[in-house]
């Protein structure tokens, strides 16, 4: 199941859905700009502008960290976050350097769909953050990597609730796409740096019109990074399908437990079944 | 002998803020130049300052950055011999073999002729993108970036603890999962293999989650998060978040060619930003939890934040007076011209490594080193009073 409402970790506020919906395309216009600009337009002449959207994203990325836990956090969602985004930062520096094979994402994909929307974009941020920190490795491609990974937690949260056999294989099937889609978008934010000397057919042109873009970087990512996204995508699914059913039981169990200020309530017909919401 | 740094201060940690301003400056300096003297330039001062103000005994963050810079700069090369510039020039090196391709590749090209125009763009902007590499290393190598959590606003400060607890909890992890595998072990299994380390994935999930409860419950008892913003900042807050963003988006697409004009873009662009961290910044003075041993903002945190203004306003301004040397032009290919000015402003961003308080772990070690040859006792402190001088032996906390 799809987390309900009120099962999720954190409060989904009308303000995040503006906050998130507003990021989001800034976000994506970040990403994808080279794909957009005009070619008279001042970023597709100037030396540094490719520069302007690391500033940018990680300033944004904050100010979206902080509306999104600001007065919703408590210890609760600090502590389980805290312990998720430091299995996630494990996993990342134990798989530093073996091309491509990621196995945070199996924790993205899987932790987001229990902690539901909020909670999941901020433990992919927080994941990746730790990650850095541990290894000392906070460079301009930080805010980029925390926020394709928030979104992979978040569209875990957002897919459709169902049985769950189905959802054993819908997850599969997400973490597959997710795994692809975020190479495929991580190399979109330096592709522009490449800038004017980048090879003719595979580079970025800010003149050129958006198929031919598209296909330049067709060409550049097929070159370059889908021997490194395929192995993260299949990696992803192949643990989703293996330990999907123990680990979101695991999660799920954990958060009901967590719930410290849960209303007791007493029903004839269930009082045996809800004993385990004051256990904690 | 005291050396400048001493006069200013005693040996210290310099504030982390004030290192991540200094190499971020630095590096934006180095966005706006291609020239490949000054860019090394930088590079030089970077790491000259990485060795004479790293603390003794962290981890040098610096040696990460450069095989990243290498690798962004031998990538670049060889995509453009591998597949050819649009640079244009008339200087032909080689005449690799060229492979011919399917026609839906249409204006891709594989080998063929490399130029010297083409293959020196190459190097420039690889060299830029390898200088800022090298800036940020250099602020990972002089303040680790834990540090700067304690100097998260009000706003994020749940966020940071989370990821605190995080860093916190990531050695007990190792130690769990070593634990689980000693218990299967001891129960007969090999402990090795694909097989063993999945069943390993369960246990650790549980423990640690059952530690995360425990650690919510200890802090929910210690009342954790009862001390929070009050609601007409948060509401504040929330009001200028949106109208920040939507002025980012607004100047965005006028950035971008779009229906907003593009003289207004860069303006509401800047102006959504700093609306936005105003945002951040809300409620920070009426925050009320109190700070353990903040680092102090002095005299020298102020030097170097001023040495890393100086590159950038100087090389700006050459910018716009068009002073020649910093774009060097590749067609036609000539060496390029280094101006004095320039060269000289780059130099001051290396006053840290003189000015700069020296870290206390260093300072000591360099002075028991000078302290070592039997002098008589009167001169200079015996290394045993410096040891026990709290503030010295204060490491990173």
């Amino acid at each position: 199941m799809s987390p309900r409402r009120r099962d999720e970790l954190l409060v989904w506020r009308w303000s995040s859905t503006v906050t998130m919906t507003l990021m989001t395309i800034v976000g994506f216009l970040s990403f994808t700009w080279p794909f957009f600009v005009s070619s008279e337009s001042t970023l597709a002449t100037s030396n540094d502008a490719p520069w302007l959207f690391p500033v940018l994203v990680g300033l944004l990325c904050l100010v979206l960290v902080a509306q999104l836990s600001g007065g919703t956090m408590d210890a609760k969602s600090v502590a389980v976050l805290g312990v998720l985004a430091a299995m996630g930062g494990a996993l990342r520096v134990l798989s530093a350097g073996t091309a491509g094979l990621e196995p945070l994402f199996f924790l993205l994909v899987l932790g987001g769909r229990v902690l539901g929307r909020a909670g999941g974009f901020l433990l992919g941020a927080f994941a990746i953050t730790t990650g850095a920190f541990l290894t000392s490795g906070v460079g301009p491609w930080l805010p980029f990597q925390m926020f394709a990974a928030g979104w992979v937690g978040m569209g875990a949260a957002m897919l459709p609730a169902v049985r769950p056999r189905l959802e054993r294989w819908m997850l599969t099937a997400y973490g597959l796409v997710a795994g692809l889609a975020y190479g495929a978008i991580m190399n979109l934010w330096f592709w522009p740096f490449l800038g004017s000397s980048a090879p003719s057919g595979a580079g970025f042109a800010a003149t050129a019109s958006l198929a031919t873009q598209l296909q330049h970087y067709a060409v550049f990512y097929g070159l370059t990074s889908l021997g490194w996204d395929l192995p993260r995508g299949v990696l992803t699914a192949v643990l989703v399908l293996l330990a999907c059913h123990p680990v979101l039981a695991a999660l799920r169990r954990a958060l009901r437990r967590a719930a410290f200020d849960a209303a007791p309530t007493f029903d004839v017909r269930t009082s045996r079944g809800t004993s385990e919401d004051f256990v904690g | 002998m005291t050396t400048a740094a001493d006069l200013l201060s005693r040996p210290r940690l310099l504030h982390p803020v004030a290192w991540w301003i200094w190499g971020l400056l630095l590096a934006a300096s180095a966005t706006r130049m291609t020239n490949p003297f000054l860019l090394l330039l930088i590079c030089a001062i970077v790491g000259c300052v990485v060795l004479q103000r790293k603390e003794v005994g962290t981890r040098n963050a610096l040696g990460l950055f450069i095989g990243i810079a290498l690798l962004a700069v031998v990538v670049r090369v060889a995509m453009m011999v591998l597949l050819g510039s649009s640079v244009g020039g008339r200087i032909t090196l080689v005449t690799l073999p060229e492979v011919p391709l399917p026609h839906w590749m249409a204006g891709v090209q594989l080998g063929g002729p490399v130029m010297l125009a083409g293959l020196l763009d190459a190097l420039y902007t690889g060299l830029q993108l390898a200088a800022v590499l090298l800036c940020v290393g250099g602020c990972n190598a002089l303040a680790d970036p834990r540090r700067l959590l304690r100097y998260v606003p009000a706003t994020l400060y749940d966020a940071g603890t989370a990821i605190v607890v995080a860093m916190t909890y990531v050695p007990q992890l190792a130690e769990d999962a070593a634990s689980v595998r000693r218990a299967r072990r001891l129960r007969g299994h090999s402990g090795r293999g694909l097989r063993e380390l999945a069943a390993l994935v369960v246990p650790v999930l549980e423990n640690s989650l059952e530690r995360s409860i425990s650690l919510a419950a200890s802090m929910e008892s210690r009342g954790y998060g009862r001390v929070t913003l009050d609601r007409s900042a948060r509401r504040r807050a929330t009001a200028l978040t949106i109208i920040g963003l939507a002025g980012v988006l607004v100047g965005l697409f006028g950035l971008l060619g779009g229906p907003t004009p593009a003289s207004l873009g860069l303006p509401v662009l800047v102006g959504g930003l700093v609306i936005a961290a105003m945002a951040l910044m809300t409620g920070a003075r009426r925050d009320q939890r109190t700070p353990y041993r903040r680092d102090p903002w002095g005299l020298p945190e102020t030097l170097v934040v001023l040495s890393g203004v100086v590159p950038l306003a100087v090389v700006s301004v050459g910018l716009r007076r068009g002073w020649s040397g910093i774009v060097p032009a590749q067609v036609p290919a000539t060496l390029p011209h280094v101006s004095v000015a320039i060269a000289l402003a780059l130099l001051v961003a290396a006053v840290p490594a003189v000015l700069a308080p020296r870290t206390p772990r260093r300072a000591e070690r360099e002075d028991r080193r000078r302290l070592r040859p039997p002098t008589d006792p009167e001169q200079g402190p015996p290394i045993s009073s410096l040891r026990r001088d709290p503030e010295l032996s204060r490491s990173k906390a």
